[in-house]
């Protein structure tokens, strides 16, 4: 019995290695592309091909400066090979371009990778609630309801328009949050960002759908910096969502993003990420490295709320955190971190409280399987004028397997006593008596196994926009499938 | 339905049962009682396939299927239904999702669609009106922060959804008051039918006042010592078990 | 000059092994740990280690009057004076001698310093099957005109079935400052059991820095319990290694601070072996400008299944300018374990305040009824009754009330 039971497990393990990253195509789109290597030419060539204003090459050219006097950092628990950055292609863009008066326009390929990729834009144009914004290699190419959205003052472009069409906004706020020096991989992407996203919702406005972004590399050798910038001027409130693939390849591709956001007074961000960029092989070959920079600013009575749900990259180094300066203020973290075979994550949070009465929540869950090490890393830090200021912490992890590992790095910094911290993890299996009971009810295992991971994560799951909960949850099948513990 | 022929089964080099037998036919209700350690539970847990027990011999017959072949949840399928001493806790997947998912995998196993939610929930109502179960149920966590009474109830209200062929009501009675325990009693009264067959579990023989069975034995040390009609558990309530027993133990020592 | 100058000019003069020597060597290129190190990321030795603290002091007597103010006075003492071992008790079965020479340790600067210069410590050795009913109590004083740097080195093997239990105390007895470099190392043989108690409650001009190493065979039980309630700065490394199965390891410390005083307990549990267990509870008490750091790791290894591991700490702020950081770390490669780690940062809560006053006790006396109550679990584990009773003592004057928690 026991013999049939290990042989069982064998079968469901070898069924989620060998289960296919659904979104590995490539697409064949002519594209122009510059040699690969970084320079102080390429970050000039990058800006001339975008045709950029002398202040932008200028903060580009200072970041590129930062940038070949730092080290890449070693503390997060990850291993994986340098990168060789003259090795990688700065700027990709597919050729037809570059206004599209209407999505119709598209070329015929890319529209099929969009419905591949579960995006039909005219579905999703019918669909009222969701803009969407694509940024494919590089490059913005399709910004749907960009009219609809004009009528209220709310700006959703690309950040290569927004340079264009908004430079003041742009000038004003562009590495306000995260400053280009703030690390390796925010200095290399300030130098070399291609597009990304920017939007700007104006005083006392709420947005009334939800914006969203697609990222995707699709150019072999390229790397991936897009660059997003989200100003919700006071009292406004918007809701705002980004999605991540890339093909499958057997190189690993960087992506080195930067998100700002800026939450004035009164204001409200939601910004929620499924990221599943490709994971790499069974072997552990090829994948995405994901390694990127999240922070948002939050003035007085403001919040900002972001959900991530994690389930690709090779490697992943992610903190997208909230600096609590005004009084008031709220940030929030939701995340599920889901890693396989050979995956490697070290995410988490910081939260930073400067004002008075600010208020954090963190709900982390990571699940590990396979020969995969997910971490936690956060930071909580309550500075000395953060009156009353409160914290919630809760990190799990799961386990699936035993070859897999599961780490709570948490940092607790406290500098005023009027503050309450409480900070809870837990690291466990999923229960034999669980699996038993469901079985005895007639569900398999594997589903059965689903099932308890997605009650596990429905604290996080239910923080995403409908539209998308269910994707996320099918994806969390999809990554999961079969790792029986 | 089902004939359980010299079934030995214990946990890490303990032997649990020691040579069961028993047969039950549809339409029918037994009641397994018997002292704390009998066995009782094992064989329930036996039955529905859970893995920490090992079987060393015997076998058990469901419809001409031997149950020891197949896996938990293959004999749910069959249409095996325990109900649980203590349900799981399942945090995050709400009852009606969790009731759902195992309808639908039931009708997978038999080559069926899922069933259409319309059809569902009409059941789901039709049922819980049937265990005087309260709205907003359905979408509270599996047993998640369920009182003990509460947990029960879910159990046999799964029952009465999943509509098995055979029950085994595993201490379904115990820590249930008079009133719960009514209810309980009319659910399973209700869903008894010339077609299945259940097995009652119990220490005590209040609940046979409500569910009356056919047939009453009684569980010693690994094995069934007596058999008889509903009158012994009243005579068991009346003496105890030490007469029984007793004598039990001089045969086998 | 500072202690590194010291310590070079030290050992000019002095031969050492090749070992020794290279130890020695390391450590002086790297000096001590800074707070770009991870390890050290809260606590700072900068202002510490720029003290002219002499190597070699000069001797001084001791009073049979101060030894009593500090002690227990429990039956059976071993009492060192700068670092000579001057009285020893004779227990059947325990062999207590002078310090000898142990295995190298460098897995800190820290350690490598004190493994290539230690020369003072104690050696106990608790032969198979012997069971110490009475604690022992082992006394470090320091009493030295000039301010000084000191090391010890202690080996402790606790032999198969065996059990005992032991409070240790440091203690400056002169206005001069004193460092201390403690290190201890017990070794834990199968089935034996040790309860340590560490009594850190010196004067504000001393340093310590303790390193206790824990080696565990299978079947053992081992406790450690660290009482900080003085001291200028304090830096515990309490390290525990499984080696074998069915072990358990608990932890329980209390930290009351005040003024300037920084107690910064790191501790670390490794799990090497399936079917063992580990328990931490860590109580933080913070008045005036005090500091306190927290980082406590629990590592379990692959195929150490069946772990049961629970680490928590509370921290209290009593002051508007006691700071607290706390670290507290899994990492974990088995599949089949239960861990989790708990840690609160708060005050004394205001209700039961308001409760207490409302019956009649004066508002410090309730605040110091509602922390004795936040510390009481980790003391309550204390299975020494007369450590036991100095906690309670400490802790009461510590928050200046007359009150006796010992009902």
């Amino acid at each position: 019995m026991i013999e049939k039971k290990q042989l069982s497990e064998d079968k469901l393990l070898e069924k989620v290695t060998t289960t296919e990253y659904k979104y590995g195509f490539t697409t064949d789109i002519e594209s122009d592309t510059i040699p690969k290597g970084l320079s102080e030419d390429v970050v000039r060539i990058i800006s001339a091909k975008k045709n950029e204003p002398q202040w932008m090459l200028d903060y580009r050219l200072k970041a590129y400066k930062a940038w070949i006097e730092m080290e890449e950092p070693e503390w997060a628990n990850v291993s994986y090979a340098k990168p060789n950055y003259q090795d990688i292609i700065y700027y990709s863009a597919p050729k037809q371009k570059p206004v599209l008066d209407s999505l119709d326009d598209l070329d015929p390929e890319m529209k099929k990778m969009f419905d591949k990729l579960g995006i039909s834009i005219n579905e999703q144009n019918k669909l009222a609630n969701v803009a969407v914004d694509i940024v494919m290699d590089s490059v913005s190419v399709a910004t749907s309801f960009k009219e609809k959205l004009g009528d209220l003052g709310i700006i959703f472009c690309s950040i290569s328009d927004a340079i264009q069409d908004h430079p003041k906004l742009v000038k004003k706020y562009l590495g306000t949050v995260v400053p280009a020096r703030d690390n390796f991989f925010s200095a290399l992407n300030s130098a070399v960002f291609s597009d990304g996203s920017f939007c700007y919702i104006p005083k006392g406005i709420k947005c009334p759908m939800e914006l969203s972004t697609y990222f995707r590399i699709n150019e072999a050798g390229t790397g991936q910096f897009e660059r997003t910038l989200l100003i919700a001027d006071e009292g406004s409130q918007v809701s705002y969502l980004e999605g991540c693939t890339a093909p499958m390849r057997d190189e690993n591709q960087l992506h080195a993003a930067v998100v700002e956001l800026i939450a004035m007074d009164d204001a409200d961000i939601k910004y929620s990420t499924v990221q599943n960029w490709y994971p790499g092989n069974a072997e552990g070959v090829g994948g995405v490295f994901n390694f990127v920079t999240k922070r948002g600013i939050c003035y007085k009575n403001a919040k900002i709320s972001w959900t991530q749900v994690e389930t690709g990259s090779a490697v992943t180094w992610k903190y997208p955190s909230c600096i609590l300066k005004g009084d008031n203020s709220i940030g929030e973290f939701f995340s599920v971190a889901v890693t396989n075979n050979f995956q490697q994550a070290d995410t988490g949070t910081k939260m930073i409280h400067l004002g008075k009465n600010t208020k954090s929540t963190i709900i982390a869950k990571g699940i590990s399987a396979g020969k995969s090490n997910g971490n936690y890393r956060g930071l909580v830090r309550i500075a000395k004028g953060a009156t009353n200021s409160r914290n919630f912490s809760q990190c799990d992890s799961l386990l699936m397997g035993d070859k897999c590992g599961s780490h709570t790095f948490p940092y607790i910094e406290v500098k005023n006593n009027s503050s309450k911290i409480e900070h809870e993890a837990t690291t466990s299996k999923i229960g034999e008596d669980q699996l038993f009971y469901c079985n005895q009810r007639g569900i398999g295992t594997e589903q059965a196994i689903t099932l308890i991971v997605n009650g596990y994560c429905k604290d996080v799951l239910n923080q995403l926009p409908m539209e998308f909960a269910v994707e996320a949850q099918k994806l969390l099948e999809i990554s999961l499938e079969g790792s029986v513990g | 339905m089902l004939k359980i022929n010299n079934l030995k089964a214990g946990i890490e080099d303990n032997q649990i049962l020691k040579g069961i037998n028993l047969e039950i036919k549809t339409g029918q209700v037994h009641a397994i009682m018997g002292p704390n350690g009998s066995g009782k539970s094992t064989l329930a847990s036996v039955i529905a396939g859970k893995e920490e027990y090992e079987v060393e011999g015997g076998e058990i017959d469901f419809e001409g299927t031997d149950l020891l072949d197949l896996s938990p949840e293959e004999r749910a399928h069959k249409g095996v239904f325990l109900s649980f001493q203590y349900p799981v806790e399942i945090p995050g997947i709400s009852v009606s999702n969790f009731i759902k998912t195992s309808i639908n995998e039931r009708r997978k196993a038999a080559g069926l669609d899922p069933m259409p939610a319309k059809e569902l929930l009409r059941k789901l109502r039709e049922k819980m009106e049937l265990l005087s179960i309260k709205k907003g149920y359905l979408s509270r966590n599996m047993n998640d922060g369920f009182s003990g009474g509460e947990k029960k109830r879910n159990e046999i209200f799964q029952m009465a959804i999943l509509e098995p062929k055979l029950s085994i009501l595993d201490e379904t009675d115990s820590g249930l008051d008079i009133d719960a325990l009514r209810i309980v009693a009319n659910g399973v009264n209700k869903l008894r039918s010339e077609d299945n067959a259940t097995i009652v579990i119990t220490h005590y023989q209040r609940l046979l006042d409500y569910i009356v069975p056919d047939f009453v034995h009684v569980l010693h040390n690994g094995r069934i010592i007596k058999s008889g009609g509903k009158e012994l558990a009243h005579e068991l309530e009346e003496k105890g078990y030490d007469w029984i027993t007793k004598e039990a133990d001089k045969k086998w020592d | 000059m500072g202690l590194i100058e010291n310590l070079k000019s030290y050992t000019e003069g002095i031969n050492l092994s090749s070992d020794k020597k290279e130890l020695l060597d390391s450590f002086l290129t790297k000096g001590f740990p800074s707070i770009k190190d991870e390890e050290w990321k809260y606590t700072s030795l900068r202002k510490v280690v720029k003290n002219d603290f002499k190597i070699d002091e000069s001797s001084f007597d001791i009073s049979e009057n101060e030894i009593e103010n500090y002690s227990l006075n429990l039956v059976d003492r071993i009492l060192f004076v700068n670092g000579n071992l001057i009285s020893k008790p004779s227990i059947k079965g325990v062999t207590i001698s002078n310090f000898s020479e142990g295995n190298i340790t460098n897995n800190t600067e820290m350690s490598s310093l004190n493994s290539a210069l230690a020369k003072k410590g104690f050696t106990i050795s608790v032969d198979k099957n012997i069971v110490v009913e009475n604690p022992i109590e082992i006394l470090f004083f320091t009493n030295s005109e000039t301010d000084n740097f000191q090391q010890y080195r202690n080996q402790i093997s606790v032999g198969e079935n065996a059990e005992i239990k032991f409070v240790e105390r440091i203690q400056n007895l002169n206005k001069s400052k004193c460092f201390v470099n403690h290190f201890t190392q017990i070794n834990v043989a199968k089935n034996a059991k040790i309860e340590y108690n560490k009594i850190q409650n010196n004067t504000n001009n001393s340093t310590l820095i303790d390193t206790l190493n824990v080696f565990q065979e299978s079947d053992t039980n081992c406790c450690v319990n660290t009482l900080i309630f003085g001291g200028e700065l304090t830096r515990n490394n309490l390290n525990f290694e499984q080696n074998g199965t069915n072990c358990d390891s608990n932890m329980n410390g209390v930290s009351v601070l005040d003024d300037n005083q920084i107690a910064d307990n790191h501790t670390f549990v490794d799990h090497k072996q399936a079917h063992c267990r580990s328990n931490e509870m860590y109580k933080g008490i913070y008045l005036g400008d005090s500091k306190g750091v927290f980082n406590g790791k629990i590592m379990v290894r692959q195929d150490a299944q069946k772990i049961d591991a629970f680490q928590s700490n509370n921290n209290l702020l009593l002051s508007e300018t006691s700071t607290i950081d706390s670290k507290p770390q899994l990492e974990i490669y088995a599949d089949d374990v239960k861990c989790s780690h708990g840690c609160t940062i708060g005050q004394l809560d205001e209700d039961a305040l308001f409760y207490m006053r409302s019956r009649g006790i004066g508002v410090e006396e309730a605040k110091a009824v509602l922390t004795y109550a936040f510390a009481s679990e980790a003391i309550e584990n204390i299975s020494v009754e007369e450590v036991k009773l100095l906690a309670q003592k400490l802790l009461a004057k510590k928050l200046n009330v007359d009150l006796d928690f010992s009902l």
